[in-house]
């Protein structure tokens, strides 16, 4: 057992003297910045995750030409199969061993939460959450350590919220996944909503299982119910399912519906004419809006190297790493306090637009982008059209919101 | 929640949830037909019904994507499931006959593990999604309300699934022979047929039932991993409370469980998940063998 450990740890060492001598022929005293990736690349959630990680590869290839603090960023995957104590051991792996300035990660809000607190807080690493959509993450469980360059569900409910608002509608139906991002997006949608407009009313509630095959029995029952308009919460293999399920019911020419990620591309793609027309949905990212030169560079240069269009996991990826990047040349040295010092408050430049790490919460000023599917010949499916542009500060919770949330 | 509902809402409903029993009941018929004969508790089952709906996506775009490539990715994607259960009997099920429930249900359980991560590779991990033929897009009025062209083809394709294997155990000689099987295994091998062929036969046409589903539902869902773990324990549940090994217990066992659901998010949609496991305890503690005979 022992002889096998020293043996392991020979050969392990040796990797590491070989990666460190290719890597570090110029600069031998500088060291490089290493990055720690927890993420699901198994399983169901694999895609989304490849697609952050190519976005964050994309930008550290930019990022590595000039250099970070006179070495360069580097950075090592672990697979979480989407569960939290796989994420928790290997997140404790990477600090304790690998020995990682950053943790990054993952999909699974769960295993991004437990990270967070048991391992971030705890050994004072940080860590940039890219993926998970929960709202816990930077509010009620927010600390000085953890950080996330993501959209999550108080920002997609508060922009549903606000964009409903301005709508006559008065009677609505809620449905969902029953899981706590459906619960979580539906109660921060609702809140905003009866906030702005108190005369609304919610004269029901559907909730199934994640990834339910067949939601007709939904759907008739809440056209019978004959709401103004109906609000759905789901994700995941869900959404192609209420998406199909809106298309075969012809629900989005009767009900006016609102879905966060309706207008996901990764969503309406693989539907190709089968995506419903008319369905209200929000995004914080689209490769083909908006049309500016940063966007279109980035989209070009992603396609290039990956053979199609980036989705928002790329997005956040990407700002992902520019954020790391950014924040160590203002630190202007590898120290963990200086560079979240640096973090906090810092402003990149990104595809879509200057965004910002706030400093209250460290949460990334996300635009929303709300819009209306339409059938596009260019693409061969439905995509976002009509697009209004939430900024990160119309959307996202006030700092005192947050404070109150942190029981401050 | 005091509200009335019309005689239209309650048909609507139950016309949605005929057609999802209607599914389920093929697939779960195919299980029962295998755990009957078999012996066997497939839990792979519902791996088999998700590698019969990504093999019709395959065929499908293979055929250009249209209304031909899907009558025909029908008829083909049970086959191609078929043919995997023909080699999966042939080379590892026909050894474990004799072995105890619990080996053969750990077996069917890594197999399960096997053929998912199979279907990962070969597939991969993204949302699939194939269109349903231009006849079967779009809905019709029922009862006031809409109701898809696709469900109602359910409704029309369960009940021919139904006679075919009504046609198949009482008309046919192997149809027969597995009906007996089913009954009493030693007794059909003890008068000299080669039970070895039946039980691969019946097998094979379990599995071909999975595919069938799986290329069913392939258009009203996204094709995906993780389809076989949503369906397995449902078709575990309606054997169950259907009657074990009992074709027509899954059928009865498909009703109540796609009806109680549909009645289900009529009357409560907050909690409408729950209610066919309620059905299921109600009659597991009314008939602990299920609705009709359980041949174990």
């Amino acid at each position: 057992m022992e002889r096998r450990f020293l043996k392991t740890s020979f050969v392990i060492l040796g990797a590491i003297l070989a990666v460190s001598f290719i890597l570090l022929p110029v600069h031998a005293e500088a060291r490089n910045i290493k990055v720690g990736i927890i993420d699901c690349y198994s399983g169901p959630a694999a895609v989304f995750c490849e697609d952050a990680l190519n976005g964050f590869k994309l930008a550290l290839e930019e990022i590595n030409k000039k250099g970070v603090c006179g070495g360069k960023i580097e950075f090592t995957t672990r697979d979480t199969k989407f569960k939290v104590d796989i994420a928790l051991n290997m997140a404790k792996e990477l600090v304790m061993r690998e020995k990682v300035d950053i943790l990054v990660g993952t999909i699974n809000s769960g295993a991004a939460l437990a990270v967070s607190d048991a391992v971030a807080k705890k050994e004072k690493v940080p860590f940039m959450v890219w993926i998970s959509k929960t709202e816990r993450i930077t509010g009620e469980k927010g600390h000085r350590y953890v950080f996330s360059t993501g959209e999550n569900t108080a920002m997609a409910g508060k922009a549903g919220g606000v964009a409903l608002s301005k709508k006559p509608y008065v009677k609505y139906w809620v449905g969902g996944d029953d899981y706590s991002y459906g619960h979580d997006i539906a109660n921060a949608a609702w809140r905003n909503l009866k906030a702005l407009k108190p005369e609304v009313k919610m004269i029901g509630k559907s909730w199934w299982k994640p990834g339910e095959p067949d939601l007709s029995p939904y759907i008739t029952a809440i056209l019978g119910a004959k709401p103004d308009a109906v609000i759905f919460c789901t994700g995941g293999r869900s959404m192609t399912n209420i998406m199909k399920a809106v298309k075969a019911t012809g629900m989005a020419e009767k009900l006016p519906i609102w879905i966060h990620t309706g207008t996901d591309h990764a969503v309406l793609k693989p539907l190709g004419a089968e995506g419903p027309e008319g369905v209200m949905g929000t995004m914080d990212y689209h490769f083909y809006y908006p049309e500016t030169a940063a966007n279109m560079a980035f989209v070009e240069a992603f396609q290039a190297a990956y053979g199609g269009p980036p989705g928002f996991p790329a997005f956040h990826g990407y700002i992902t790493a520019h954020f790391i990047a950014e924040a160590y040349k203002k630190a202007g040295s590898v120290n963990t306090e200086k560079f979240i010092d640096a973090l906090e408050g810092l402003k990149i430049a990104s595809p879509a637009g200057e965004l910002e790490m706030r400093a209250c919460d460290h949460q990334v000023t996300l635009p929303m982008y709300l819009g209306v599917t339409k059938m596009s010949t260019k693409y061969g499916c439905v995509i976002s059209t009509d697009i209004i542009t939430m900024t990160g500060e119309e959307v996202l919770p006030t700092c005192e919101e947050i404070a109150k949330a942190r029981g401050k | 929640m005091g509200q009335t509902f019309t005689f239209a809402a309650l048909g609507s409903q139950f016309l949605v949830g005929l057609s999802r029993a209607m599914i389920l009941f093929i697939i779960s018929a195919g299980m029962s037909f295998v755990l009957g004969v078999l012996r066997v508790p497939n839990v792979a089952h519902g791996s088999l019904y998700m590698i019969g709906a990504f093999s019709a996506f395959s065929i499908t775009n293979l055929l250009g994507g249209g209304s031909t490539g899907f009558w025909l990715a029908l008829i083909l994607a049970p086959l191609v499931v078929a043919l995997v259960s023909l080699i999966a009997e042939r080379s590892l099920f026909c050894h474990l006959y004799e072995r105890e429930h619990l080996m053969l249900l750990l077996f069917t359980f890594a197999l399960m593990l096997i053929l998912g991560d199979l279907v990962k590779m070969v597939w991969g991990a993204d949302y699939r999604s194939i269109m349903a033929p231009e006849l079967l897009q779009g809905s019709v009025n029922i009862f006031d309300s809409p109701f898809p062209r696709y469900n109602l083809f359910l409704l029309i394709i369960g009940p021919l699934v139904g006679i075919g294997l009504l046609l198949f155990s009482n008309k046919t000689k192997i149809g027969k022979i597995a009906r007996a099987a089913a009954v009493d295994r030693e007794m059909v091998g003890a008068i000299g047929i080669n039970v070895s062929w039946v039980f691969a036969f019946a097998f094979v046409l379990g599995c071909f039932l999975a595919g069938l589903g799986g290329a069913l539902v392939s258009p009203t869902m996204s094709v995906a991993i993780g389809m076989d773990h949503d369906i397995i324990m449902e078709a575990f549940l309606i054997v169950t409370i259907g009657g074990l090994g009992n074709m027509w217990g899954a059928l009865v066992g498909s009703l109540i469980f796609g009806l109680t659901q549909a009645f289900g998010v009529l009357f409560w949609p907050q909690f409408a998940i729950v209610f066919p496991y309620i059905a299921v305890v109600i009659v597991l503690t009314w008939k602990p063998r299920g609705m009709l005979k359980s041949v174990w």
